[in-house]
């Protein structure tokens, strides 16, 4: 039992923390076992901690002194010479180039990419075409009645409602575009990842090779698979289809295996007993068993599925998230708004409806007499039959009524009106608002006062010593190894010759990080002191964690206009969820009797907090300040949208322009410093 | 095989009472009309089982290492071993007790009987057949049919119904779904779970999980039942009614058992022969008298020190040879009659009180003798002579 499987708990990305609530919420199973030796493991990693690191401390403490200095001395050693780095525009555009060229003649293309593209081109039509035929009367009936059978009557009105937003919004035929591309490529990822998961939770060899694959695609920001699927499959659905799907893969494929290498050793012991052959283990045991991380890992990869199939729309895969990209582009809030919304109720709509299934599935089933006349209707298989066959039934009235598509007159336009509010917002909000300044005063605040400072800073600073400071950091948090990464992605930044984005980028990670972290902190230490503050919280930071890192940026463009403030902003907003959840959550979890024991010895309740509660709530702060990391860089990434600049801009405009050479440097710039950012503040792992 | 029924070596001091098993609590009512006496199902010789990387561990058994403790063990070769040179017969028919503190190897060892743990090294037969030399198949077939285990945490399937958990065997053995489900609801109701066949494990009590497991293991109807501590996650009042049910359910079909436990009581209660475990050695085999009357060292001694002797001892150990006239005289007592039983006649009588099996008189037992056992004292010269 290392660190590394409450890291892999906590998960990376959007939703992911999202499942620490849920794990809380298993029936029990394995549950007490599990934690029982975590909680063991905790003080003395907690110990060890710091007794390793004082260690380093002194020499790196000393040798920094002594380089600083030096520094002072050549201060034209601050950017990253050019003799290290390597021009790579000219061999990658030859690449890019060849590609292009040989797209349609090459074998390679022409019979593996080209049929892998076809069957995804053909598949994600034939939904479309599905959904269409089944008209707005249809869909909407079938995700009803689906959600009723799964949640109830509330759930069914919210999804009913949902697609009536939709389709009121004048966003019907986006919304279904973009469901078709999401169920196509959430089922291919689903089969992808749980294959992976069975290989890596059956073969422990498979296991070892798989999971520093998939913990590094999990840190990943969502960006840096685009051009790579570009470069092969070139713009258009097929990249965007199968980008969703590299995305998505990864948490399917580590909760499958999770689940099937946690199976209870007493059941698996048992079934042995009773002479089940190999297989017979698998199908009737290990495998329901691992039914609630299987249904977790579904719903995992619906909701990667729908934030990268959003994000996908900057390489073709039209829909919602190309309206809201449109319209980013031109700064028109309100028609961004208008596709955002969408975004927003099929993320609830669809996270609900999974969770309702995997919640249906933990709990014991209501006998069958007890149960409402409609619901036993609706039971079994024949049932799902008729939830089938009555949303058909929906579709042809629909049709024979004559309106498939959502009709015009029933729509309403909400771009004139948004437009007019944000722009009253920009005449009397955006400055000299009395006393507290306007919003763009403060972005401007941001951007001269922290983001300013901070940039020039890390580009002033000798790269060696940026190099230095990495390994320290990487060192204290975890061992050499993680040093030795964290310095050669860093290297290879400046080798790539990247070196002042990269650190612009960093700049804007570093000072979004820290607001998200005082924020977050502060947040989650008065939520986890009132349960009234928690339950108030709770539904919030459900909603907030489910939305897809795209909609983020809608209302901060509206509030702060473009810029580097905004993206800081947008990925603050992004990651504060995920942070107070996992603090909440750590300090609720502190052992309840050290508690009660310092409260006998007459703590106050802030040396309660100082002395017991966050020190025992280390690794979850950790783990907190490792996701904020993580996510804000994704956030920080897709800000180039919106005015961001460094990184995220490269990669925008190397896809807008065709310069494959530029957006593909700063993609492998990217993926270093997703790595350097996870290895620097990685919870300790043992050795 | 190579013990001597009802002693281990080294103690020699302990009375043989002869090859029927010692009749107790729990005396097998089909035994008598069943198997003879003496027909072993499990034979166990000098077997091993050493945790560690393979090679260093098959080197353990024999060799020099073989008796240090654990500790040194550990640090000179990096293994741990479970099971050290045990060796006993488990006869049809009886309930065989494999009793010990936790970590003494007794879990391993009834693991080792079906292969679930591989030994290391040593001999077991099952009817004659050698288990080891089972491949996959045959031994599939041996966990089927031939032997079926009840766990201490139950290891029930949380997603299937009771009924269906009780089937579970019968379907991975391919019979029909029809037949399966028949035969564990007769088996549900046999336990005593009627009307919860649709429950889920984890709508039951730890008691009444123990039962599902209990029925699963019967329904194949299996030659042996292994029990691996099975009831002691259980609170102390459930524990004594499954004790009583086991009790019940040995009586009605005369089962052979294997009954792993760390409870002396329960032990004492259930056991027709008792095999005390020790950092992976048996230290003492015999019936639960022998275990009290003449415990083989100070370790049997200590853990054997707060039984009610008068509950467990009978009137065997407590009798002397009658002298002339007493043959005739005072009620008679059966040998398998314990201490606190025969206090009552005697005081009821007022005299001594004969001890007599299939008419012939063994000998008399008076309250001086009673009170020798009650008190503990070592029996006198003359006393405790076997018939």
């Amino acid at each position: 039992m290392t660190a590394s499987p409450t890291h892999t708990q906590a998960g990376s990305r959007a939703a992911v923390p999202a499942q620490t609530r849920r794990s809380a919420a298993r029936p029990a199973g394995p549950a007490p076992s599990r934690t029982a030796p975590a909680a063991a493991a905790r003080p003395r990693r907690a110990w060890r901690g710091p007794v390793a690191s004082r260690a380093f401390l002194v020499p790196m403490g000393v040798a920094v002194a002594l380089l600083i200095p030096l520094a002072v001395a050549f201060p034209g050693a601050g950017s990253w010479p050019a003799a290290l780095a390597v021009d790579l525009s000219g061999p990658l555009g030859r690449a890019g180039d060849w590609i292009i060229d040989h797209r349609d003649s090459h074998p390679l293309f022409l019979y593996l990419f080209g049929h892998v593209s076809n069957a995804v081109v053909v598949s994600v039509r034939a939904v479309y075409v599905l959904l269409l035929a089944a008209g707005w009367t249809g869909v909407t009936a079938l995700a009803a009645l689906v959600a009723w059978r799964l949640a109830g009557t509330r759930l069914a009105l919210t999804c009913a409602a949902a697609f009536a937003a939709c389709g009121l919004l004048g966003m019907w035929v986006p919304t279904m575009q973009t469901l078709a591309l999401m169920v196509v490529a959430v089922g291919a990822s689903v089969v992808l990842g749980a294959l992976l998961g069975l290989a890596a939770g059956l073969s422990p060899r498979a296991h070892r090779l798989l999971r520093p694959v998939l913990d590094t695609m999990q840190i990943l920001p969502a960006f840096a698979y685009l051009l790579p699927m570009v470069l092969v499959f070139g713009i258009g659905v097929p990249a965007a289809v199968l980008a969703t799907v590299v995305y998505a893969a990864p948490p399917m494929a580590r909760l499958t295996a999770l689940g099937l290498r946690e199976a209870d050793a007493g059941v698996m012991e048992a079934t042995a007993s009773l002479g089940a052959t190999g297989r017979q283990r698998l199908l009737t045991a290990r495998l329901p068993l691992a039914r609630p991380q299987l249904l977790l890992g579904v719903n995992q990869a619906i909701m990667t599925g729908l934030s990268m199939a959003v994000i996908a729309s900057v390489i073709g895969a039209g829909g919602l998230g190309d309206r809201v990209y449109q319209a980013l582009a031109s700064v028109d809030v309100g028609a961004a708004l208008a596709a955002g919304i969408p975004i927003v109720l099929l993320a609830v709509v669809l996270d609900r409806t999974a969770d309702a299934a995997g919640r249906r599935l933990g709990a014991e089933p209501v006998p069958v007499s007890e149960q409402h006349l409609l619901r036993r209707v609706f039971s079994g298989w024949y049932g799902r039959l008729l939830t089938l066959l009555a949303a058909v039934a929906v579709a042809v009235v629909g049709r024979m009524a004559g309106t498939s598509l959502w009709p015009e007159s029933w729509t309403v336009s909400l771009a004139e009106p948004v437009n007019s509010a944000v722009a009253w917002m920009t005449g009397h909000l955006y400055s000299g608002v009395p006393v507290v300044g306007g919003t763009a005063d403060w972005a401007a605040r941001f951007t001269g006062w922290v983001l300013d400072p901070l940039r020039a800073g890390l580009q002033a600073a000798p790269w060696w010593l940026l190099l230095l400071l990495a390994g320290a950091l990487a060192l204290l948090a975890g061992t050499w190894r993680t040093a030795l990464t964290a310095v050669l992605a860093l290297a290879a930044v400046g080798v790539l010759g990247v070196w002042e984005a990269s650190l612009d980028t960093l700049s804007q990670v570093l000072a979004a990080v820290t607001v998200t972290l005082v924020l977050g902190f502060a947040i989650a230490v008065g939520a986890a002191r009132s349960a009234r503050a928690e339950r108030l919280l709770r539904p919030v930071l459900d909603v907030c964690q489910t939305l897809p890192q795209f909609v983020y940026l809608i209302p901060v463009v509206a509030l702060f206009g473009v810029g580097r403030a905004p993206a800081a902003a947008a990925a603050i907003v992004y990651a504060l969820p995920a942070v107070v959840r996992i603090t909440v959550q750590g300090l609720r979890e502190v052992d309840p009797a050290v508690v009660e024991s310092a409260r006998s010895l007459g703590a106050t309740r802030s040396q309660l907090l100082r002395q017991v509660q966050l020190p025992l709530a280390r690794p979850a702060l950790l783990l907190a300040v490792n996701q904020a990391v993580v996510l804000v860089l994704a956030v920080v990434i897709i800000g180039g949208l919106v005015g961001g600049g460094a990184l995220g801009y490269d990669v925008v405009l190397g896809l807008a322009q065709g310069d494959l050479a530029t957006g593909l440097v700063a993609g492998a710039a990217i993926v270093c410093l997703g790595l350097l950012l996870d290895r620097v503040t990685q919870p300790a792992k043992e050795a | 095989m190579n013990t001597t029924p009802g002693t281990t070596p080294g103690t020699s001091s302990a009375p043989t009472p002869g090859t029927t098993p010692a009749p107790s609590v729990t005396a097998p009512a089909g035994e008598s009309a069943g198997a003879p006496a003496g027909s072993t199902v499990f034979s166990v010789d000098g077997l091993w089982k050493v945790f560690g990387p393979d090679k260093a561990a098959a080197k353990v058994p024999g060799s020099a290492d073989a008796d240090l403790p654990a500790a040194d063990l550990r640090e000179r070769t990096g293994c741990t071993a479970a099971v050290r040179d045990v060796s006993f017969d488990v006869r049809k028919g009886e309930v065989f007790v494999v009793m010990g503190l936790s970590g003494s190897g007794k879990s391993t060892l009834v693991r080792c009987l079906t292969r679930l743990i591989e030994p290391t090294s040593g001999s077991l037969t099952i009817d004659g057949e050698d288990v080891l030399a089972m491949d996959a198949t045959r031994l599939r077939a041996l966990r089927r049919h031939r032997a079926a285990m009840v766990f201490q945490h139950f290891g029930l399937l949380p997603h299937r119904t009771v009924l269906d958990n009780v089937a579970y065997g019968l379907e991975i053995q391919g019979v029909g779904r029809g037949d399966r489900r028949t035969r564990a609801a007769e088996l549900v109701a046999k336990v005593g779970l009627d009307g919860l066949e649709d429950r889920r494990p984890g709508q039951l009590s730890g008691g009444q999980q123990q039962r599902v497991g209990l029925a699963r293991a019967l329904a194949a109807d299996p030659e042996v039942l292994l029990f691996d501590e099975p009831f002691s996650a259980l609170d102390p009042l459930i524990r004594r009614e499954m004790q009583e049910e086991v009790a019940r359910l040995h009586h009605e079909e005369g089962r052979t058992m294997v009954f792993i436990t760390h409870d002396l009581a329960e032990a004492l209660r259930l056991g027709d022969r008792i095999a005390l475990m020790r950092d992976g050695r048996i230290v003492q085999l015999g019936t639960p008298e022998e275990i009290v009357g003449s415990p083989a060292d100070d370790y049997v001694r200590d853990f054997v020190r707060d039984v009610p002797r008068e509950q467990v001892l009978t009137v065997r150990t407590a009798m002397r040879p009658a002298v002339a006239g007493e043959a005739e005289q005072g009620p008679a007592l059966g040998p398998a009659t314990t201490v606190v039983e025969a206090i009552q006649a005697v005081a009821r009588s007022g005299g001594p009180a004969r001890v007599v099996d299939h008419g012939r008189c063994l000998g008399v037992v008076d309250d001086a003798g009673l009170l020798a056992v009650v008190a503990g004292l070592p029996a006198t010269p003359g006393r405790g002579v076997a018939a």
